[in-house]
């Protein structure tokens, strides 16, 4: 019992760090149509940005996150502006999307080996190694205070999406960008718009990783994989919905460890993701999908 | 290489053939054979440049096959290497435990692949565009690790190296792999051209306007898949003779399945032609320049897969398509369009010149209707 407890909690804290991951992505997503290939990528430059400002100018990664996501903001609308806004929307301009922030991702990941190297890099401050204690079982200080930020940004975005005009002008574009665009809204300036702020989100997510693992250049693929298992489960237009999409994916990863050998848990998120595309393929998203 | 005129003087002169085979294509297809056969012997080419060249026939094969779900379907799967690996691994775990001669290594290695295949496709292929492809990322994924870890059927990390004697030699694999080639452009040709062709067009285009007028969407995308797994299997299992060792590291990893989508797009995405000269572009890129820096590869790759998606869809063969053009020699495939022409005028959509399918002209498309 003591022991389900500790993996419980051990769950919550990890759904935390999953959800910050997913935000960006299923916003991304959400409103243009798009799947950030390049999300990986960006969570994986991040990290490394976040081991730069630290080794270099000595800055807390937790006080490093408002840099980093101002910078991965116009990083996001410069990828828009320069890339993917001259691709066709529907069905075609998916794969051509796909395709090519796959590119991207590749070159990012070149990019980062060529200026780092391909060796393992990691944040290490003080408090690397301080431990909380939750239910008498101590956690990781950096696990409890990553689940703290992606509540923190949960309750951001949800009432950014909700109260402000931007808002929900973000949200109108998502129901239908041609009567947004009938009642005045720009649906370019809010693509633009929605695509700095997931990629900042994803600059969140980086530096959050930075914080927890080990990364290097290739760091980002198990990540993008998870991000999209949990937009998928989570659903589209709630941000509520991918955090529960995160904790589902969690505890699923956590109550493997009792049924296959510990090497497969990375496995468990990818047969995760086919079988969820395949029970509910789509359905969540409300996309028509043959049977 | 207007095929729109071969079409239709296949229908005319074409005695004694299936319709969608027309004689020029067969004279093509013959002399093409017959001149690469000989070529070697005849050239007395450089030892290393002809190994390279049976390999690249191996990679136009596979990247055909990845293209008949990535073009002909628009299933774009970044999960290849799930099934070059598994023919691979079939293969030359055949030749090492029970010692059994190499093509049937690769053919038994193909099946296993293709029903690999068919096991994961068949519930994933009901997904459409990126959900497929996401999909076949974790398909991939899933396999290489499963494949690092099953270390008594793949050596794990160490991997297995291949019985000394037992296959061709890499200056014999050349012939090998034109015959694999030329059995996979002839299946490319017949996919493209026949009924079936239009079928899959069909599905590409929209799914359930398809399955109204009769396609069966789910036969036709899984026969498809297990066909394409096939080849890939054995162009695993030619890899693994080639190499003379594997491990899995590298014929499950993400980079193997990029290369079969590189080719494909590079080339050109639903065309015949396309993949093949994107597996040299490939190959050329990977033997020669990345030689001598190997560390800029993937910046490369992706660099390439930007500039086509922006700038050319249709990759290497539309670029011929429009060189084409300009020397004036207009193809006039919209004017065969016919029944097809209700086809949307979709950028992504079947090429119209390398392969024959008429009917997609953007501007003209929807006038001969």
């Amino acid at each position: 019992m003591g022991q389900a407890l500790a993996l419980a909690v051990s769950a919550v804290l990890l759904a935390g760090f999953y959800a910050s991951m997913a935000y960006g992505l299923g916003l991304i997503y959400g409103v243009l149509r798009v799947v950030n290939l390049a999300h990986g990528g960006m969570i994986m430059v991040s990290a490394y940005a976040s081991w730069l400002l630290f080794t270099r100018l000595h800055i807390d990664p937790y006080l490093a996150i408002p840099i980093v996501m101002v910078v991965f903001f116009f990083i996001g609308m410069a990828i828009y502006r320069g890339l993917v806004r001259f691709l066709p929307r529907g069905a075609a301009g998916g794969v051509q999307s796909l395709l090519l922030l796959f590119g991207v991702w590749l070159v990012l990941r070149n990019v980062m080996y060529l200026l780092f190297g391909g060796d393992d890099q990691a944040v290490r401050t003080s408090y690397s190694t301080a431990s909380v204690s939750i239910f008498g079982n101590s956690y990781s200080l950096n696990r409890v205070l990553v689940f703290a930020i992606s509540l923190v940004v949960l309750v951001c975005l949800q009432q950014w999406l909700s109260r402000t005009y931007t808002g929900k002008a973000v949200r109108a574009v998502t129901q239908n960008p041609d009567s947004s665009t009938l009642v005045g809204i720009d649906v370019e300036r809010i693509y633009s718009l929605t695509f700095g702020v997931g990629t900042a989100l994803a600059g969140l997510a980086g530096v959050l990783a930075s914080t927890l693992f080990a990364f290097n250049p290739s760091f980002g693929s198990g990540e993008l994989l998870k991000s999209f298992v949990i937009i998928v489960l989570g659903g589209l237009g709630s941000v509520v919905g991918i955090a529960l999409g995160a904790l589902v994916l969690a505890f699923a990863e956590v109550g493997s460890i009792y049924v296959v050998p510990s090497y497969l848990t990375a496995a468990v998120g990818f047969v995760l993701l086919v079988v969820v595309l395949v029970v509910r393929p789509g359905g969540l998203f409300g996309q028509k999908v043959l049977r | 290489m207007s095929s729109t005129r071969t079409r239709t003087a296949g229908r005319r002169a074409g005695r004694g053939l299936p319709l969608w085979l027309s004689p020029k294509a067969l004279g093509i297809f013959v002399v093409a054979l017959v001149a690469l056969y000989l070529a070697p012997l005849v050239l007395s080419l450089d030892g290393y440049l002809h190994n390279v060249v049976g390999l690249t026939f191996m990679f136009m094969a596979a990247g055909l096959a990845w293209n008949w779900l990535g073009g002909y379907v628009g299933q774009i799967s970044f999960g290849h290497a799930a099934m070059f690996g598994t023919g691979g691994f079939v293969a030359a775990r055949l030749a090492i435990t029970f010692g059994l001669p190499f093509w049937l290594t690769w053919v038994v290695g193909g099946l296993v692949a293709g029903l690999y295949a068919l096991i994961w496709g068949h519930p994933t292929l009901r997904l459409r565009g990126p959900y497929f492809s996401i999909a076949t990322i974790g398909v991939g994924e899933a396999t290489r690790l499963v494949a690092t870890y099953w270390s008594d059927f793949t050596g794990g990390s160490s991997g297995l190296s291949l019985p000394i004697g037992n296959g061709p030699t890499k200056y014999e694999l050349y012939w090998y792999g034109l015959y694999l080639l030329a059995a996979v452009v002839a299946i490319s040709y017949w996919l493209r051209k026949s009924r079936i062709g239009l079928g899959l067009l069909a599905i590409k285009e929209d799914v359930e306007a398809a399955a109204d007028v009769g396609v069966n969407a789910t036969l036709y995308q899984d026969a498809v898949l297990f066909l394409s797994g096939f080849v890939v299997g054995i162009c695993g299992g030619f890899y693994a003779s080639y190499q003379a060792f594997i491990d899995p590291l590298d014929m499950f990893s993400f980079d193997r399945s990029i290369s079969f989508v590189l080719i494909g797009v590079i080339g050109g995405i639903g065309t015949i032609l396309g993949p093949a000269m994107g597996a040299i572009v490939f190959v050329v890129i990977q033997e020669f320049l990345l030689a001598s820096y190997p560390q800029l590869y993937l910046g490369l790759y992706g660099t390439l897969l930007i500039i086509v998606i922006l700038f050319e869809p249709l990759g290497l063969s539309g670029l011929l398509l429009r060189l084409g053009k300009r020397l004036g020699r207009k193809p006039p495939a919209s004017t065969a369009a016919g029944g097809m022409g209700s086809a949307s005028a979709d950028p992504d959509g079947a090429p119209p010149v390398l392969t024959g399918v008429p009917g997609q002209d953007d501007s003209k498309g929807g006038t001969s209707a």
